[in-house]
């Protein structure tokens, strides 16, 4: 190991830790607003209680919301008749259900060829990041991550004061394993997003197999969470899921969600998969009770309609292999997306771009620091969502702003 | 008064050890009794449609008001369950209207669970302890173990009443008072007078030291001094009050309650909670949540009413056997069945009724049961005679 690595490592033990902070936008924590609470500022900037967000002004078309990585078609009849039929348990705690919480973790397990203590259910993959987060750092063990990454486990971390260090993606907009290993000794956690939310790309299977065993190498005792909540939607060949991998390594394991492909952001449920000595300390800090009754028979019925979840992968591959062409018309390089988002260099801040589309009636993602003054993150919709916000798009990616008419020819970002 | 304090030190530190251990031993969330059920009791217990007098579930479940209002919240394409909720701030606002209480007095939790966890984590430490009866409902405890936090257990006063004395005079210097009224397991309710007092004495005592009052049976009680803490911590940043749509809504498996608190109070909840308090919080409770207030207080004055008939059956039906119950305000009772919890629970169970686990310091003789349905508590009696070699003419009638 280089000097140079050693002398920032060593600056993790110093007290008040702000070096650490030195690649770290401030703004990215007051922006950082998780998807749920994007969704609220949205509904209070106009949307109705319990319907769609109401259109901005009078006269404009219904309003999309691109902004949360949401799926647009929901989780299928499946999982809504298996909601249904799970009213008359409505009254009963998860584990006093005649289709109780145990049965869901049992069908995830059998899912993944693992046993039920290889398997921790969470409200959301964000509780188990969250827990994650506690349990692993401390004020004297850092949490590395990406930036800009999903902003959970990096909040979590900054409330508990425990250090953080964040590593910049790459040119590619991957994550910098690279830079992540010079900062990985005595690390208490390592977030990896894979497929990395907002930056959407992927790295292959064979490249995080290296990555891990070059930590446990480094430093043994530290945890590593793969955090694959976009998982489903990958059509990448060299991706696999880490799952093997976790279940064959100590202090490895890996997130999942019914948030994304199965259609459930509303419904809060995620779990971790590892080995049980990784799942138990996590196990022991979780809430109790987690999931809903209905959130258990939706889940279980969506596991057990894979068909509708992979009419979803390919809907979205579709939607998105058109919007990138769409967004690369007009000049605009989208990263290589594997995800149900897109990470567009729009030439100009994202606050521009954002507030332009939300006055045309299109929601798209928040700042990303540190891209925040060139690029944006646009949720894919449906087909139909798209065609109309990929018009938006061209309207206020045009330099004088179209209402005027200035007659001239499209910019490029 | 020299005697007293140090009876509570006893209690309270000197013995805390064990009385934690058994506390916690026992504690074993509401669940852990069911799953340790030996696969054979598990089978047939599905086979035999058991009576669950386990849980202080509702048995009606959520009503029908509230069911509608889950599948209008699928939305016309059935794709609202794909967005992250936006249902948050129209539940803070029916419940602020219905509480008569502004929006940043309260804060949401997944079940009153998470409400009973954070203020644990927010106002104990390793120097603070928690304070609460032995038994009671063991969130904060368990969760204060777990932190290694000190717990303080005070034993009930009589007839199962919380020993307000013992109970201020632990809370010198604690960071919380888990002050759980009506009183899980015991069923025991504390007259608002005695709880306003209570309040008063410990903030004489001990100024830095917050109450938790759960009222998560609040709407079963039928005590003539019967009213909600919300006032009282409004106005005091030590004061917090945890509710729960669990009982009397009948939304258990939906996971949904909340605090009432002064703003500082429920300020310093949400930070601890932020990012998970409303992401935990699934779409379909919020909208039931909803409707289950915009039922107004004729649907609890009705849940109440139900509740205390099959109460009064139940208790009279002991009393006419010579046992024992506790004065019950809630939608369980703890009775003394003459004989160990485990032995009257396995004897019930065998016979398709599941009543509820051990609940030391008392579990040799007494056993919490919580009220199904009249009918169901009907065919109860009959096993609770069956068992107890105490036959029913009522039950047989």
């Amino acid at each position: 190991m280089s000097v140079t690595r050693r002398g920032f490592l060593s600056r993790l033990g110093a007290p008040g830790g702000a070096a650490l902070d030195a690649t770290v936008d401030g703004r990215l924590i007051a922006a950082r607003g998780l998807e749920a609470e994007s969704a609220e500022a949205w509904q209070q900037a106009g949307g109705r209680r319990g319907g769609p967000p109401a259109a901005p002004r009078e006269g404009q078309p219904p309003s999309i919301r691109i902004s949360s990585n949401e799926n647009p078609i929901g989780p299928g009849q499946a999982v809504l008749d298996a909601i249904v039929a799970q009213f008359g348990e409505a009254g009963r705690y998860p584990f006093n259900a005649k289709v109780g919480d145990r049965k869901l973790v049992e069908t995830i397990a059998a899912l993944h060829k693992v046993k039920p203590e290889n398997v921790l259910l969470g409200a959301g993959s964000q509780e188990i990041l969250k827990t994650a987060v506690w349990g692993f750092t401390s004020p004297a063990r850092h949490l590395v991550t990406a930036s800009p990454t999903f902003e959970n486990a990096t909040g979590t971390a900054r409330r508990m004061g425990h250090p953080v260090v964040e590593i910049k993606v790459d040119s590619q907009f991957r994550l910098d394993l690279e830079g992540m290993l010079t900062t990985v000794r005595g690390a208490g956690l390592v977030f990896v997003n894979n497929p990395n939310n907002p930056t959407a790309t992927v790295h292959s299977a064979k490249t995080i197999t290296d990555f891990v065993e070059r930590v446990r190498r480094i430093s043994p005792d530290t945890v590593i969470l793969i955090d694959e909540a976009y998982h489903e939607y990958v059509t990448d060949p060299a991706y696999e899921t880490a799952i093997p991998l976790a279940m064959a390594t100590p202090n490895v394991f890996v997130a999942r969600t019914f948030s994304k492909a199965y259609g459930m952001a509303g419904m809060r449920i995620g779990y971790a998969i590892g080995g049980g000595d990784t799942i138990k300390p996590l196990a022991r800090l979780g809430m109790p009770y987690n999931i809903s009754v209905l959130g258990v028979a939706a889940a279980i019925a969506a596991l057990g309609d894979p068909k509708h979840m992979e009419a979803e992968r390919t809907r979205n591959t579709e939607v998105r292999n058109f919007t990138q062409k769409a967004l690369e018309d007009l000049g605009c390089k989208c990263t290589a997306s594997q995800a149900n988002f897109l990470f567009v260099e729009v030439g100009r801040t994202a606050a521009e771009f954002r507030s332009g589309c939300a006055a045309q009636g299109v929601q798209v993602g928040r700042d990303f620091p540190p891209f925040e003054g060139s690029h944006a993150r646009i949720s894919l919709g449906t087909m139909a969502e798209m065609q109309k916000a990929t018009a938006v798009f061209r309207d206020v990616l045009r330099p004088a702003n179209g209402t005027g008419g200035g007659g001239r020819e499209e910019a490029p970002c | 008064m020299l005697t007293r304090r140090k009876f509570v030190e006893t209690v309270g530190i000197g013995a805390a050890g064990a009385l934690t251990s058994s506390w916690i031993g026992a504690r074993g969330r509401e669940d852990a009794t069911w799953n340790a059920l030996s696969p054979s009791l598990e089978a047939s217990s599905q086979a035999m449609s058991v009576i669950p007098l386990s849980s202080n579930e509702n048995p009606f479940g959520p009503s029908a008001a509230v069911l509608d209002a889950i599948k209008k919240a699928f939305g016309p394409e059935g794709a609202t369950p794909g967005r992250y909720s936006n249902a948050t701030g129209a539940l803070r606002d029916t419940l602020s209207k219905s509480l008569g209480v502004t929006s940043e007095n309260l804060t949401l939790g997944c079940g009153s669970t998470q409400i009973l966890r954070t203020a644990t984590h927010v106002y104990t430490s390793r120097t603070k302890a928690l304070v609460g009866t032995i038994p009671t409902y063991e969130e904060c405890a368990g969760y204060a173990a777990m932190l290694g936090h000190p717990v303080r257990a005070v034993s009930l006063g009589r007839d199962f009443q919380m020993d307000l004395e013992r109970m201020a005079t632990a809370a010198k210097g604690s960071g919380l008072v888990f002050y759980c009224n009506p009183n899980n397991p015991v069923a025991t309710y504390t007259g608002a007078t005695a709880t306003r007092d209570f309040i008063a004495r410990v903030h004489r005592i001990s100024p830095e030291t917050t109450i938790l009052v759960d009222e998560a049976y609040f709407e079963y009680v039928t005590h003539p001094d019967h009213q909600s803490m919300i006032p009282v911590a409004l106005e005091d940043p030590r004061i917090v009050v945890a509710r729960t749509f669990s009982k009397a809504y009948g939304m258990a498996g939906l996971r949904l309650g909340y605090a009432v608190g002064h703003p500082d109070a429920i300020r310093k909840m949400s930070e601890w909670d932020s990012g998970s308090g409303t992401s935990s919080l699934n779409v379909l409770a919020l909208h039931a949540g909803v409707a289950a207030l915009e039922q107004g207080p004729a649907f609890v004055e009705a849940e109440r009413a139900r509740n205390k008939a099959a109460r009064d059956f139940t208790t009279k039906w002991f009393a006419d056997r010579g046992m024992k119950s506790t004065e019950s305000h809630a939608n369980f009772m703890f009775v003394n069945v003459g004989v160990p919890a485990k032995q009257f629970r396995d004897g019930c169970m065998a016979k398709g009724v599941r009543v509820g686990r051990d609940f030391p310091p008392f579990e040799n003789a007494w056993c919490r049961i919580s009220l199904g349905t009249m009918d169901e508590m009907k065919r109860a009696v009959t096993v609770f005679g069956e068992v107890l070699g105490k036959p029913s003419a009522i039950a047989a009638a």
